[in-house]
């Protein structure tokens, strides 16, 4: 069983508030690079040729080839790729009589839907050729009453973004009702249903029609952010389509005639210690580029834990020509271990459109130097503990001798891990001592559990013939190491403890589970049918029903010996009742015994016993009559 | 051989006094009772050779022989004017509670047997 452990202090923990980031536009260039060494058809050939020119590459005319033959002139979509494509490069022009007739047709048409709309108008604006905007308004404003999914009105805008200033004017008056129907997830950004794919769609209408419109997109800032955090949390996306409107929203979201989202990040180690005793924090737009000069204040800067504050209202360094990077002194001996929360807080120098100022959290931790303490390693006999060994050890020494265990002997190992600076004994995450078996290398890991108190005293105990099995009773030498890790723990331990310790146990050695088998499938289990009891043959049972019914004989016999008094039987009408119920209630048991349940058979039983005691009573006053008169 | 001698004396003294004070009603019952005794060794040396399987009915059948050579006990008692005193029922009151307990008895029985 090989189990790798992470040894060294994790750097890193999930943060729980989702936070705006730089956009990864080498991420995007990339993506749109591999996609231009091959296309499969007009769409991608479309947005990797824009989104490429977005990045800032122009390509050559030679493509203009590809877009002739892919482009499909039936399909309204293809053509719309076509010319979008065909107008990134400087000189490829389009023969625009072969596609007039598709779009003039899907314009008229009734059954186009906005997006068709939507492709047929840009393309003909592409195309150079004229639109009718009031047939167009007035269809789209049908389509409105019919389709009012989000991405539809993303369309719609789009559309509007094409006709006249006026026009798009209205449109961009209807930017904050879409808003409204977006999604917000854990409060902290907000989505269209569709995901990355029609959030992007429409988030870029809002501002290609604002920017036809003449007008700023009128979105609450707040609202903004929410956005902007869920477009810079995409860091990877799958469709080309997507790529390239999220490159246009980086774009527009750093375009100072709009609001700015400004994105601070803290960019030093999350580790602060004496080596690394500042926080650097990064202060850009989404595309990474400065925003001005700053103020950047620290307004505090809380232990999580607790929430004691250690620093309030301070103003950090600026530290880059273009005011994009500031420092905070943080390191201090009087800090004490822990994880902490910066709020900061900025204010521009000069008053722009820049948003997201304030509630920005960096978390950073403080680390200190452990060292292990008080080590003790002792073989004692499991049955009393007088007979003990104690070793003291100290980091980063080990042990040189051999160490014989057998199997009526257990080793114990206790520590105390100190933090220097404070000088008290703290606790650690991973605290494990781990034996390896030199010849096989299988480990065998036990947790070393800390006492409670303020002395936190760690201890380990291996038994012998408690453990044994952990050990699958293989009998050999052993190499024994301590390992000790925690997050704000400087450096961690891997200490060899002794690389000789021979375990002898009382059995035989087992062999190792084989952890291959595990996964393969089991045998099959067929279902078993409870099995009948064993009866005997049928022969025995006649046979013991025959000898129980042979006793009536013997009393039979008996009784006629002994001189049966049947003369004495009185007869009449009474007697004859008394006996015809009597034998009633006997047929009456052996029905019961058959079909009837015990219900109907207490029914003809209470039926039965009527007669039966009225007749019963009459004989037997008869009898005592009779009896009364021979005395 | 002189114990088991005097062992057979005794019996044989014991059987000649019952044959000639035990009045011939009691002597009946007694019968009665000897055959539900066998009838009830019986059952239980099946169950004793072949095993308890089914249980309800072997237990319903030998607690029927039971019941049936209590109550017997109970009417032989009740009628031996040897008893009188104790008890002051007439014989006809004990055979009727002899045959309601029996009604009882039976239902039970018959109920358990499955």
């Amino acid at each position: 069983m090989m189990i790798i452990f992470i040894i060294l202090p994790i750097f890193s923990w999930s943060v729980v508030v989702a936070n705006l980031n730089v956009a990864n536009l080498n991420g995007l260039k990339a993506q749109f690079q591999t996609a231009i060494k091959s296309f499969s058809d007009i769409s991608s050939l479309h947005y990797t040729l824009a989104g490429i020119k977005e990045l800032g590459v122009q390509l050559p005319d030679s493509y203009c080839d590809n877009i002739n033959k892919l482009v499909d002139k039936s399909n309204v979509e293809s053509i719309y790729h076509a010319t979008e494509a065909s107008k990134t490069l400087v000189n490829c022009k389009l023969p625009a009589e072969d596609y007039r007739a598709i779009l003039t047709a899907v314009l008229q048409s009734e059954d186009s839907k906005t997006a068709e709309i939507y492709f047929a108008v840009r393309s003909s604006v592409n195309l150079g050729l004229t639109v009718d905007e009031s047939k167009i308004e007035k269809r789209l404003n049908l389509l409105a009453k019919t389709d009012d999914s989000v991405v539809s009105q993303g369309y719609a805008l789009l559309t509007g973004a094409q006709l006249s200033q006026t026009i798009a004017k209205s449109y961009a008056d209807t930017i904050n009702d879409l808003v409204q129907q977006a999604d917000e997830i854990d409060g902290s950004i907000l989505q269209y249903e569709g995901g990355i794919g029609a959030t992007a769609l429409i988030f870029n209408a809002f501002y290609e029609v604002a920017e036809k419109a003449g007008v700023p997109v009128k979105i609450d800032s707040k609202q903004l952010i929410k956005f902007a955090t869920y477009f810079s949390s995409k860091r990877h996306v799958a469709t080309l389509r997507s790529a390239y409107y999220l490159t246009k929203i980086f774009k527009h979201l750093s375009d100072n005639k709009n609001q700015v989202p400004v994105v601070v990040s803290r960019i030093s180690p999350s580790a602060i210690s004496p080596q690394n005793p500042s926080v650097l924090v990064s202060v850009t737009n989404i595309l990474g580029q400065p925003v001005g000069e700053m103020s950047v204040v620290a307004e505090s800067a809380k232990r999580k834990e607790d929430g004691v504050v250690v620093i309030s209202k301070q103003k950090l360094i600026s530290k880059a020509s273009d005011f994009s990077v500031y420092e905070l002194p943080f390191y201090d001996t009087k800090i004490p271990r822990g994880f902490y929360t910066i709020h900061l807080t900025l204010t521009a120098r000069n008053e722009g459109k820049l948003i997201g100022l304030t509630d920005n959290m960096i978390d950073v931790k403080v680390t200190s130097e452990g060292s292990i303490e008080n080590v003790e390693l002792t073989v004692s006999d499991r049955d009393n503990t007088a007979q003990a060994k104690t070793y003291k050890l100290s980091y980063p020494n080990g042990q040189t001798d051999k160490l014989e265990l057998d199997y009526h002997q257990k080793l114990t190992i206790k520590f105390q891990i100190k933090d220097k600076q404070s000088g008290e004994f703290v606790r650690v995450q991973q605290a494990f001592l781990r034996f390896t078996n030199k010849k096989s290398n299988k480990e065998i890991i036990y947790l070393a559990e800390p006492s409670d108190g303020a002395n936190s005293q760690y201890k380990v105990e291996v038994d012998l013939i408690t453990n044994a099995n952990d050990f699958r009773h293989q009998s050999d030498t052993y190499e024994v190491v301590l390992i000790l890790g925690d997050s704000l723990l400087q450096t961690a331990y891997e200490w060899k403890l002794n690389n000789n310790v021979q375990l002898t146990f009382h059995e035989d050695s087992l062999a190792d589970k084989d952890h291959q088998k595990l996964y393969l499938p089991r045998p099959e289990i067929i279902h078993q049918f409870r099995e009948d009891e064993k009866r005997p043959p049928n022969v025995v049972s006649l046979v013991f029903s025959a000898l129980t019914a042979l006793p009536l004989l013997v009393l039979l016999i008996l009784w006629l010996k002994l001189g049966f008094n049947l003369a004495g039987l009185p007869l009449g009408l009474s007697p004859l009742g008394f006996h015809i119920s009597h034998a009633a209630v006997f047929a009456l048991m052996f029905f019961y015994w058959k079909c009837l349940n015990m219900f109907q058979t207490v029914r003809y039983l209470a039926l039965v016993s009527i007669p039966l005691f009225l007749f019963g009573h009459r004989v037997l006053s008869t009898l005592a009559a009779r009896r009364e008169k021979k005395v | 051989m002189s114990q088991l001698g005097q062992v057979a004396g005794i019996l044989g003294k014991l059987n000649n006094e019952y044959q000639t004070t035990t009045p011939k009603k009691l002597k009946l019952i007694d019968a009665y009772l000897v055959y539900v005794l066998l009838t009830g060794i019986v059952q239980f040396a099946y169950c004793l050779l072949v095993g308890t399987f089914p249980f309800n009915s072997f237990l319903s059948g030998f607690i029927s022989t039971v019941g049936c050579f209590i109550l017997g006990a109970s009417l032989r008692i009740q009628l031996n004017k040897a008893n009188q005193s104790t008890f002051n029922v007439s014989p006809e009151r004990a055979f009727a509670d002899f045959v309601f307990a029996h009604v009882i008895l039976h239902l039970v029985v018959v109920n358990f047997i499955g």
